[in-house]
């Protein structure tokens, strides 16, 4: 089995859904591998969107690009549709003035079909996503 | 096209208007009536157009109780602020000495952030009985940073402008976060 970014739109995952778009800079920046690129959140807090992998994962690390995000969670569920989604990791970032913040979870039991991602709190009115990826392996293509 | 999405605290001292204010705008001027003081919180809501973009904000208007000034209550439910207005009474020297710490109270919530705001005269029908200067409240608001206007709900002059003008600056610091956002990378 062979170790890759299992979030990227181009190995088939997709986001299904973000509260916030703003058509310049749309949910789908987060996945497109390419940190110049961003989404940008548009209003109140919490915010989030959910990442499909469109089939059975076990994921192992997560690193999260972003700018402003104050503190995070992340939860799961290995159903085919995005429901039943269980508490899985919660993170405080620190504010990183004019640079991105980036950062590295080691994470366990990482067996999923979604993932979503919960920007609680922030630094700001607006934050930015660049780019999640996730380290892992497929251990189904079917979801 | 951008629909931005800000929590608008409404803030001052009790019968200067806030109440009438948020309703009149809610109805888009439909009616002026008589309103007993708020209990706790109500919650307006309404989408304002951003001239010449395409893009608008929506606005949570949270309408508060003035008389809970230094109540706890408030800390809670104004966590996490956007954008603030700022209201006092033409004719009510208190209410507009009042404004200071009302400002400071809705700043303490949002620390380390810019908080666009309004200042909102109140009630200058009252001609006769007006106590408070437009040119002292304006060097105050100026002093603050925050935007100066006079209203009178019950005539319904000038009742939109303070939240146009609320949109304008909330999605002003938008676009900056967002020219920010592409400098990190
Ligand atoms: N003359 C005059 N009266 C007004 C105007 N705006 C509001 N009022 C009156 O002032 C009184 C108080 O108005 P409210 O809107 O309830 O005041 P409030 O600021 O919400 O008061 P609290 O909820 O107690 O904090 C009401 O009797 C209104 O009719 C105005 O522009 N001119
Ligand atoms: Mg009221």
């Amino acid at each position: 089995m062979r170790q890759f970014d299992l979030c990227l739109s181009s190995e088939g995952s997709e986001v299904v859904l973000a509260t916030s778009s703003d058509e310049k800079h749309p949910p789908e920046n987060i996945i497109d591998g390419n940190p110049e690129t961003f989404w940008t959140t548009t209003g109140m807090f919490p915010q989030e969107f959910i990442i499909c992998f469109h089939k059975h994962v076990k994921v192992e690390k997560l690193i999260i690009q972003s700018y402003l995000v104050r503190t995070l969670k992340i939860e799961k569920t290995k159903s085919k549709e995005p429901v039943d989604f269980e508490r899985w990791i919660e993170r405080d970032f620190v504010h990183t003035e004019g640079q991105l913040q980036n950062e590295e979870i080691l994470v366990h039991d990482g067996y999923c079909t979604y993932l979503r991602f919960i920007i609680t709190k922030a630094f700001d009115h607006f934050i930015s996503v660049h780019c999640v990826s996730a380290e892992g392996l497929v251990v189904s293509n079917h979801s | 096209m951008v629909k931005l999405a800000a929590k608008c605290i409404l803030a001052g001292d009790p019968t200067v208007g806030k109440t009438a204010l948020a309703q009149l705008f809610r109805s888009d001027g439909v009616h002026f009536q008589n309103y007993t003081l708020t209990a706790g919180v109500d919650l307006v809501v309404k989408t304002v157009p951003v001239p010449d973009t395409g893009d608008s904000v929506e606005l949570f208007i949270f309408d508060s109780a003035g008389k809970e000034l230094f109540s706890e209550m408030l800390d809670k439910l104004w966590e996490s602020p956007n954008v603030l207005c700022l209201v006092y009474d033409v004719t009510n020297e208190q209410s507009f000495n009042s404004c200071g710490k009302w400002l400071e109270k809705v700043r303490a919530q949002a620390p380390g952030t810019t908080l666009p705001g309004v200042l909102v005269g109140n009630k200058t029908d009252l001609a006769g009985r007006r106590a408070v200067d437009s040119a002292q409240a304006q060097a105050w608001a100026l002093g603050q940073g925050l935007e100066c206007f006079e209203t009178s709900v019950k005539e319904m002059e000038s009742y939109e402008a303070p939240f146009h003008c609320l949109a304008k600056q909330f999605h002003q610091l938008y676009r900056e976060r967002v020219d920010a956002f592409h400098t990190l990378v």
